[in-house]
């Protein structure tokens, strides 16, 4: 089959992965925010011990590879006994790898809470709980929402590592087809391209919250 | 389920071998990719389209795409046009590119996060162009730049674990001997996560004296309007 023809014929198989790695992506980035979320609160409002736990997690979820961190979780789960379907394997991995850089954005965002009006809700007696869900969390939400897009673009470029896994997403999509048909070049070039796509769309979504959470960002 | 520290101590040589040789192809991309990142950001910062163009469209190539994509185009694909490159050489190629398209990025930041005046001012003082850009806008452009390349040079090592896959030897691929050998996948994954985790720090506390040394406060807008990186490293 001519390259051309490979391609056109291969295409809603690379789509379907791309489905797929978006579905992992956004996904990661989901649950990765609620990973985020309680790092944050956990190092926030946690004794000296859990703060340290804290450091200490996501120093090692930043400071060493996504590729080892998936092979490792990989082969944890079924040695502690839970055999779960590859797709749920990777979704964990990208989301407790995501949970730590998020937690990373809170951190920068909690510093532009102004300390008074936290003052101020404890002087009218706010538990601390609704302090955290009513005051803090809503305006640090607005502030990494841009980053939280460019997170998502991460994830999207780093779920190409769970093909190595076995989760048949666009990456494994091509590897799949290249097996079969021993024509790499237009298949690698056209999977590049849909993750240059969908990359590109999502910087595009990232510029239109820039602008819509500026006015947070100035005061 | 229990801790074998047995394949540890088994697997020693194999690890610092691999640890050897990620150090080495990191430092040849990082070393490599620096100059190589200056042209593009420069090129990418011209005003002619010739220049501007072409680094624009290879630094958004690079970075809006996966590098195991990047590495699998350059290994499995370019043999079928003719061109064949071995394992370590792809692997090195493709890194060098990634981490100069990264830089680059890096580069151009810290370059636009410096005030136009600044270099003007220089300049109307009867500073030759040269003199001003080393003795006005290096120095100021250094707060930015030294904590923007730190995260991409950590980026470029972590990274470089995925180079295993088209069978480089590099310390991810350490893990997946010990693991061939021993049948202790966690113990070998850990270990080398941990080893990782050094070699990041390691970087991190040497750019941290870097910029101890050469850094000036950070002035400027770009300061006041982001309190939020929205640089994130890669994985």
């Amino acid at each position: 089959m001519s390259e051309f023809a490979l391609v056109l014929s291969s295409l809603p198989a690379l789509l379907r992965g791309a489905e797929i790695t978006l579905a992992a992506s956004a996904l990661g980035v989901v649950l990765g925010v609620m990973v985020g979320v309680a790092l944050a609160v956990l190092r926030e409002a946690g004794g000296r011990a859990l703060r340290l736990l804290v450091r200490f997690y996501v120093s090692f979820a930043r400071g060493t590879p996504l590729f080892i961190q998936i092979l490792v979780l990989f082969f944890v789960l079924p040695a502690i006994g839970l055999d779960i379907p590859k797709f749920h394997a990777g979704v964990i991995a990208l989301s407790l790898n995501s949970g730590a850089y998020v937690s990373e954005m809170i951190r920068g965002g909690l510093t532009a809470v102004p300390r008074g009006q936290i003052e101020a809700a404890r002087a009218l007696a706010m538990p601390t709980p609704l302090i955290w869900r009513h005051i803090v969390l809503p305006q640090v939400f607005a502030l990494i929402l841009p980053p939280l897009t460019v997170e998502f673009i991460a994830l999207v470029k780093a779920s190409a590592l769970l093909s190595v896994i076995g989760v048949v997403e666009l990456t494994r999509t091509a590897q799949q087809i290249v097996a079969a048909t021993f024509q790499p070049v237009g298949i690698w070039i056209t999977t590049g391209m849909l993750y240059f796509v969908m990359c590109f769309a999502l910087a595009a979504l990232t510029r239109r919250v820039e602008r819509a959470t500026l006015v947070y960002r100035l005061r | 389920m229990s801790f074998d520290f047995s394949v540890i101590a088994h697997g020693l040589p194999i690890f610092a071998k691999g640890l050897v040789n990620t150090v080495l192809f990191c430092s040849v991309a990082i070393v490599g990719g620096l100059p190589l990142a200056s042209a593009l950001a420069l090129a990418r910062l011209s005003r002619r389209g010739i220049f501007r163009l072409p680094a624009t469209g290879f630094v958004e190539a690079l970075r809006n795409t996966p590098f195991l994509v990047q590495v699998f185009l350059l290994y499995f694909a370019l043999p079928a046009l003719g061109i064949r490159l071995g394992a370590t050489t792809a692997g090195l190629v493709a890194l060098t590119a990634y981490a100069g398209a990264y830089f680059a990025e890096a580069i151009r930041g810290a370059i636009l996060s410096v005030p136009r005046g600044q270099l003007e001012s220089g300049r109307a003082l009867g500073m030759p162009y040269l003199r001003a850009v080393r003795r006005i806008v290096a120095p100021q452009m250094m707060g930015y730049l030294l904590p923007a390349l730190t995260n991409q040079m950590i980026g470029v090592i972590k990274d470089s674990a995925v180079l295993s896959v088209i069978t480089v030897s590099d310390m991810a691929m350490a893990a997946q001997q010990v693991l061939g050998e021993t049948f202790a996948p966690v113990e070998s994954y850990v270990m080398v996560a941990v080893l990782y985790w050094v070699l990041t720090a390691a970087v991190a506390a040497l750019m941290m004296q870097l910029e101890r040394r050469f850094a000036a406060p950070a002035t400027g807008p770009l300061r006041l309007l982001d309190p939020v990186p929205t640089l994130t490293s890669e994985r």
